[in-house]
């Protein structure tokens, strides 16, 4: 009986109705989980498409493509929100709070990942309770604090804030990946006589440079999107960042379709470019720690 | 032993940024929550009155209530979605990269652009969601989404919910991907279809995955301000009015300092002891299966 199966097909020389099968299921499959990531990306579609639309198109077709690709809103735009000065401002606090969060936090999580006792107990717990705290529990004394400092307005301040923010997330970061560096490295540089800072410095130091590279584009996507810190710290026009300029440029003016889609798109477009850039260091990121 | 305890010198510039930025603003703040400090001037003590006052209306019950009501509505459609996405890319490796990538995108946008564009989809007249529906011939459905007080919590959710599955995809494909090959292979020369191998082999091997998306979720959901504050500043008529945003109107709405403290020190215990009763009870639920 069975011999009579196996040899079925063979004998019956036309199509192979099992593979024809599989191969139209996994054709379905793939067309239904692509429709729906394309639903999924409808918004962003719509909110570039709107961008580059009149305001009669956008009132007497709300939905239609846009007849050509009509530049004039991001002209409106560009000069009147304050753009290229807000993305300048957003790169230069960036990249001088990567540097606080780096060096600091890869400094802290040294000894953290070398040593289990009730110090370094202790001082992961504050980290904890530190990525756990809402940052608007902490905004308004925040805002007294700074207020009293003169610290209000300035690049210090909010660079500081920041800083406090990310820090515990990098601790965790740099304590996982330095846990994992064998302690021979270390043994050799000790028999050489080097002294602890100058372990850190020369022999781990070195070894971070992935974790910093992540680490690094979590920071910039958050001092690229965060609201509430900057919308209270910063209120001098020249030092807004980017999401700033963009909530001022639209909420000044009400719902105007034609100044929001595009503020809208450029406010996204340095971070999206980033994602596509950097997308497999971005995700793996994300996921880390989703698998013991 | 001694020396190796003067490696923690090396916390002491981490600890000053976070003793500066974060323990001593937590500290004030419990500090002014029992005070009638306005912002300026002398801040006058009052004892509990600000938490008396919480306590004994309605209206914060309210919104504490409202505010756990969209993270349960929020993280549940979150991990069904996420889960749902990821199985199906985990079986689907040609587009799996691909598809994780362009979920993620909405993530990656700030809440502000987010929240604009969403507003106007949202919009009554000219919104594209009305649109689209009067265009497809369903506009019987049509509504005030956000104008609507019945409707207006679950269309931020929504636009949350739209923005994160990427997230809890991305997160679940990792626990997927950490799942030996073989134990699948077993299942399937059992003869066990798709929907047996996921709801019997790779759900309870997916515990850790659950827990560190859960918990995230959660976290990021209870405290959630922007999207409400862009959306629909609270309103109509307080339907999503969250804790969050109640706390923000008192600060720089009303100046009421010492009590936006009280509120926040209350929306602190609960974020913790949601944050840390659900890390328990997942982690056990990973130790038993």
């Amino acid at each position: 009986m069975s011999d009579l199966t196996q040899t079925l097909p063979q004998v019956k020389s036309g199509p192979d109705w099992v593979l024809i099968r599989k191969r139209t299921r996994s054709f379905i499959a793939h067309a239904f989980v692509l429709t729906l990531v394309a639903i999924m990306l409808l918004p962003l579609f719509y909110m570039v498409m709107m961008s580059f639309k009149t305001s009669t198109e956008i009132a007497q077709d709300p939905l239609g493509l846009p007849e050509s690709l009509y530049w004039g809103n991001y002209m409106a735009a560009l000069s009147s929100m304050g753009y290229v000065r807000s993305v300048l401002n957003s790169i230069g606090i960036t990249i001088s709070v990567i540097v606080v969060v780096v060096l600091t936090g890869a400094m802290a999580a040294y000894p953290l990942a070398r040593m289990n006792n009730r110090i370094s107990k202790t001082i992961v717990m504050v980290m904890a309770l530190g990525l756990a705290t809402p940052n608007f529990v902490t905004i308004t004394p925040i805002y007294v604090i700074f207020r009293d400092l003169g610290l209000l307005d300035s690049y210090l301040g909010i660079v500081l804030a920041f800083a406090a923010l990310k820090l515990p997330l990098a601790v965790f970061f740099y304590t996982g990946f330095i846990a994992a560096i064998p302690m021979d490295l270390e043994e050799a540089a000790k028999l050489d006589n080097c002294n602890s800072w100058q372990i850190f410095w020369h022999v781990i130091r070195p070894l971070l440079a992935p974790v910093t590279a992540t680490l690094s584009l979590f920071i910039m996507i958050m001092v690229w999107n965060d609201f509430i810190y900057p919308l209270l710290l910063l209120t001098d026009k020249s030092k807004l960042t980017v999401m700033i300029a963009v909530y001022k440029f639209v909420g000044n003016t009400g719902i105007d379709p034609t100044k929001l889609f595009p503020a809208a798109v450029l406010g996204s477009l340095p971070l999206l470019i980033m994602f596509v850039a950097f997308q497999r260091k971005i995700m793996a990121g994300a996921t880390a720690g989703a698998v013991k | 032993m001694r020396r190796r305890n003067s490696l923690y010198i090396f916390t002491i510039p981490a600890l000053l940024v976070l003793a500066l930025f974060f323990i001593h603003p937590v500290l004030l703040t419990l500090d002014m929550s029992f005070t009638s400090y306005k912002g300026i001037g002398e801040a006058k003590d009052v004892g509990w009155r600000n938490y008396d006052r919480i306590f004994s209306r309605e209206r914060y019950y309210s919104e504490i209530w409202l505010t756990l009501w969209y993270t349960v509505i929020v993280v549940t459609a979150l991990t069904i979605l996420g889960l749902f996405f990821a199985a199906m890319l985990h079986r689907l490796p040609l587009i799996r990269n691909f598809a994780r990538a362009a979920l993620y995108t909405p993530a990656m946008m700030s809440f502000v652009v987010v929240g604009y564009v969403w507003q106007f989809l949202y919009s009554p007249l000219n919104g594209g969601i009305n649109v689209a529906l009067r265009d497809l011939g369903l506009g019987a459905l049509e509504q005030n989404w956000l104008g609507d007080p019945a409707l207006a919590i679950y269309s931020v959710a929504f636009t949350q919910i739209w923005m994160f599955t990427g997230f809890t995809c991305a997160i679940f494909l990792a626990g997927f991907a950490g799942i030996p090959e073989e134990i699948n292979e077993a299942g399937r020369l059992e003869g066990a279809n798709s929907w047996q191998r996921f709801r019997y082999l790779e759900l309870p091997l997916l515990g850790p995955a659950i827990t560190v998306s859960v918990t995230l979720t959660t976290i990021g959901t209870l405290r959630t301000f922007e999207l409400p504050f862009i959306l629909t500043k609270g309103g109509p008529d307080g339907a999503t009015r969250l804790l969050s945003i109640e706390i923000i109107d008192n600060l720089f709405g009303q100046y009421k300092f010492g009590f936006a403290s009280a509120l926040s020190i209350i929306m602190l215990i609960i974020v913790l002891t949601v944050a840390f009763v659900q890390n328990k009870i997942l982690r056990d639920r990973e130790d038993v299966s």
